[in-house]
């Protein structure tokens, strides 16, 4: 066809483009929610959303568990909570405390949480690729890890669906994880290696808590105001 | 990778950190490694916090006894916020409680998902520091105990011996599970009063804050109590006051339980003791249930030769031959039976009543006027005739067909063309009685007759209409006039109905002709009542050795018209008839020959017989 005619058929056809873009439903959890799919209610929105981030929780506990299993020796467990393991995202600026967390507002649990979400997608990424260097990892930890970085994906687009209902806002371009937050260096020793790998993994543990309990007060807000504190 | 280095480096980290950590370090994770007789430094034994959003710190002076003063030791604190300067300085702790040494962190100096690490130091600055000791206040979370634990039965099993409850109870106060700011998972155990191990319920569905147990015993008291934790952290808070659980057993089902009881106990005993009148009165059950389907017997025949192969005494016997005089032959071989029903044959007086004329007539039509006196003559026994033996019938009388026919059947025995008997079937129909033997004297003429034959009619001129076997089972007439019994008529469609079910004596000719009634073909015809001739009543075919164009007038599955016997005493049979034509009363009955088996033939014998 030349290209007269593809044009032609491209305005033809940008209707049925339009309308099967908003008749697209959201109904299956699993799948990604697509950006332009606005037809899910906010309450059924938030509740996938928070679902989501339960289950994303979940699973980061159940791998950090396996990896300390396998890898951790038990004397150096809790170096996790020493200073130069800290956290990458202690820079994001997120209250901590349950009296600055609620009375954050809902844009800030919101701005929160996204951009929690998305500083962890390219470390998860960065994780797979480590995880299959080890010898001995077992398929369930790769698997998880896997199914981790995929659903944070998904997450992402929730959340920012989300903004966008409740907060009416436009939908974000830049991406937090621009900034590049998140650094690493190729190891070469074994030890070195795991603790960080370690670490990094009770970090998204942590986050993905954090931001649990931050839309779980998101949706403590919107069903029952009044006793929210 | 150096893979193979990581199990050694891991080692080496190993000996290495063990080495060094104090004991001090044991309260943040679960995991001992204490060295008593090494002198204990102070450290802290155990930092907790119920709501996520304060926590507090317990140390202890070790073996230092001389910190064991309350402000003796102090405790500095810091988080471990690397990029925020104002933060990385130790602080000191923000509440004392020495009279429980410890130290409490309030909401404004709490905070979560950060690292905490504290030290203890005394006043002239020796400080006491593992760098084990940080952690985050997640990770330390212990929630309260549920409140308000309560429990309701749900339900008894129908034996009334166990119940199944649900247990409820609400979480802790100090927990803000409503705000979301905890999910709290909960654990429930239970156990019988006295017993030492508990049974553990994770529980895992929502609503989160209720718990069925099944199966609990009645009349057994139960402990039950709760402890919850943070979900997808380890740490599990203090147990809850534990309630006691009991149901007793409610009357109402203990009159119940003995009513069925009871119940059960009288159906046992009836069976048992239906069980036992069977088994001690068997014999006399199995009579009335089975009774013993009679086996040819006749009176003073010893039974053995009436089994298959022995033809040849039992026509001797049968005959007279060897015995002079009475009917009984020889020692009675049914005295232990008295239910026995016999075939008896009688030397009957042929004088003996005008039925008996009227018999003796018949029976001298039946054999040809000319012989019947030579028949009667030479015959040591003859036939009796239903109405002589009153006695001889009624045994029969009540006989139900299949009796008439298992009898019938073996009545009819194989000719012995040297004896030259001719045995004269009667009908049972005609006469209320089975058929019975005959020995006759049959003339030499008869070389085609046998030792039985159905007379089904005799008529007037003196002929005999013999049916292959027709009316053998019908007795439903009951004992009957001679004449009637002559006449008489059963139900046409009863008969034909028999007539299926006749023990099919020969078969020995293929063609079938199976469909054409020994009557009348019209059923109406052979319906009808007794016929103003009696004798004509009755549609058999009628024996005559003069008669070459002997049909075979029965079903072939019953008779086949003998034509002739061999010289090796086999049979020669005819074809049957192909004539479907009712043979009426109009009909001259010579026309329908009967097919006479000659004597008694077994079934074994068919095959000897050729058509």
């Amino acid at each position: 066809m030349t290209a007269r005619q593809e044009a032609l058929w491209a305005v033809l056809l940008w209707p049925c483009l339009l309308s099967t873009s908003f008749l697209l439903e959201c109904t299956d959890q699993d799948q990604v929610i697509h950006p332009y799919c606005l037809s899910i209610s906010q309450d059924k929105l938030l509740d996938r959303v928070m679902q989501h981030v339960e289950l994303i929780f979940r699973v980061s506990e159940e791998s950090c568990s396996l990896f300390e299993d396998i890898f951790v020796p038990f004397p150096l467990r809790l170096q996790r909570n020493q200073e130069a393991y800290a956290c990458f995202t202690k820079a994001i600026p997120i209250p901590n405390s349950i009296g600055e967390v609620q009375q954050m507002s809902d844009k800030w649990l919101l701005h929160s949480v996204l951009m929690l979400v998305q500083s962890w997608i390219e470390p998860l990424v960065y994780l797979q690729t480590t995880l299959d260097h080890y010898d001995g990892a077992p398929e369930m930890l790769l698997n998880k890890t896997k199914w981790m970085s995929d659903k944070l994906i998904s997450l992402e687009h929730g959340v920012v669906v989300l903004i966008k209902k409740m907060l009416n806002e436009g939908l974000l371009t830049t991406s937090f994880s621009d900034q590049g937050l998140f650094r690493y260096d190729m190891q070469t020793d074994m030890v070195e290696s795991v603790m960080r790998d370690y670490i990094l993994l009770s970090c998204f543990k942590k986050d993905s808590h954090k931001m649990a309990v931050f839309l779980k007060l998101l949706k403590c807000r919107h069903t029952d105001n009044a006793n929210c504190a | 990778m150096a893979a193979a280095s990581s199990p050694s480096f891991g080692l080496l980290l190993f000996l290495l950190t063990s080495w060094l950590s104090s004991p001090g370090s044991a309260f943040v994770s679960d995991w001992h490694h204490i060295t008593p007789s090494a002198p204990v430094e102070p450290h802290f034994t155990k930092c907790t916090s119920q709501d996520q959003a304060t926590f507090s710190c317990w140390w202890s002076p070790g073996s230092f006894h001389n910190l064991s003063d309350p402000g003796a030791l102090r405790v500095f604190y810091k988080k471990r916020i690397v990029d925020a300067p104002t933060e990385n300085e130790w602080k000191e702790c923000p509440e004392y409680f020495h009279s429980r040494r410890e130290c409490f962190f309030d909401r404004n100096h709490t905070s979560i998902w950060t690292p905490y690490c504290l030290q203890l130091r005394s006043r002239d600055n020796v400080t006491y520091f593992n760098t084990d000791d940080c952690f985050s206040v997640e990770n330390i979370v212990r929630p309260d105990p549920p409140v308000a634990l309560n429990w309701t039965c749900l339900n008894v099993s129908p034996s009334g011996l166990t119940y199944d409850i649900m247990v409820t109870w609400e979480p802790p106060a100090s927990a803000d599970v409503r705000m979301g700011w905890m999910s709290i998972v909960y654990e429930v155990q239970y156990r019988e009063k006295n017993s030492t191990t508990w049974e553990t319920m994770e529980v895992q569905l929502q609503p989160e804050t209720e718990q069925t147990i099944y199966g609990l015993h009645v009349d057994k008291v139960y402990e039950v109590h709760i402890r919850c934790r943070m979900k997808a952290f380890t740490k599990f808070g203090d147990f809850s006051e534990s309630v006691f659980v009991q149901v007793s057993r409610s009357p109402n089902k203990d009159a119940f339980s003995l009513l069925t009881l009871v119940i059960v106990l009288g159906v046992v005993a009836a069976v048992i003791l239906i069980m036992w009148v069977v088994v001690s009165q068997q014999h006399r059950l199995m009579v009335i249930l089975l009774p013993p389907v009679p086996a040819p017997k006749i009176k003073g025949v010893d039974p053995e030769l009436l089994k298959k192969g022995k033809l040849d005494e039992l026509n001797f016997i049968l005959s007279g031959g060897g015995l002079v005089g009475g009917p009984t032959y020889s020692p009675d071989f049914y005295q232990d039976e008295p239910w026995v029903e016999f075939i008896e044959v009688d030397v009957k007086d042929p004088d003996t009543g005008e039925k008996e004329d009227n018999q003796a007539s018949d029976t001298e039509r039946l054999l040809g006027g000319s012989q019947s006196s030579g028949h009667r003559d030479g015959c040591s026994t003859a036939f009796s005739f239903p109405d002589d033996g009153g006695d001889s019938e009624r045994p029969y009388a009540s006989n139900d067909p299949d009796e008439d026919g298992a009898v019938l059947t073996s009545t009819l025995l194989p000719g012995q063309p040297d004896d030259r008997e001719a045995s004269l079937y009667v009908d049972s129909e005609q006469i209320e009685r089975p058929p019975a033997h005959s020995q006759s004297g049959v003339p030499q003429t008869w070389v085609t007759t046998d030792f039985y034959a159905q007379v089904s009619n005799v008529m007037p001129f003196g002929g005999v209409v013999l049916s292959p076997g027709q009316q053998l089972r019908t007795q439903e007439g009951g004992p009957a006039s001679n004449e009637d019994a002559k006449k008489g008529k059963k139900d046409c469609e009863e008969e034909k109905k028999q007539k299926e079910r006749q023990f099919q004596l020969l078969d020995l000719e293929p063609d079938g002709d199976s469909s054409t009634p020994p009557y009348c073909s019209m059923p109406d015809e052979s319906c009808q009542p007794s016929e103003p001739r009696p004798n004509e009543a009755y549609q058999s075919p009628y024996v005559s050795p003069d008669s070459p164009q002997a049909q075979l007038f029965a079903p072939v599955a019953d008779y086949t018209v003998v034509q002739e016997l061999d010289s090796q005493r086999s049979v020669l049979l005819d074809p049957p008839p192909v004539q479907s034509a009712p043979l009426c009363l109009s009909q001259h009955p010579l026309k329908s020959l009967p097919a006479m088996p000659v004597g008694y033939v077994t079934p074994d014998l068919q095959g000897t017989f050729s058509p």
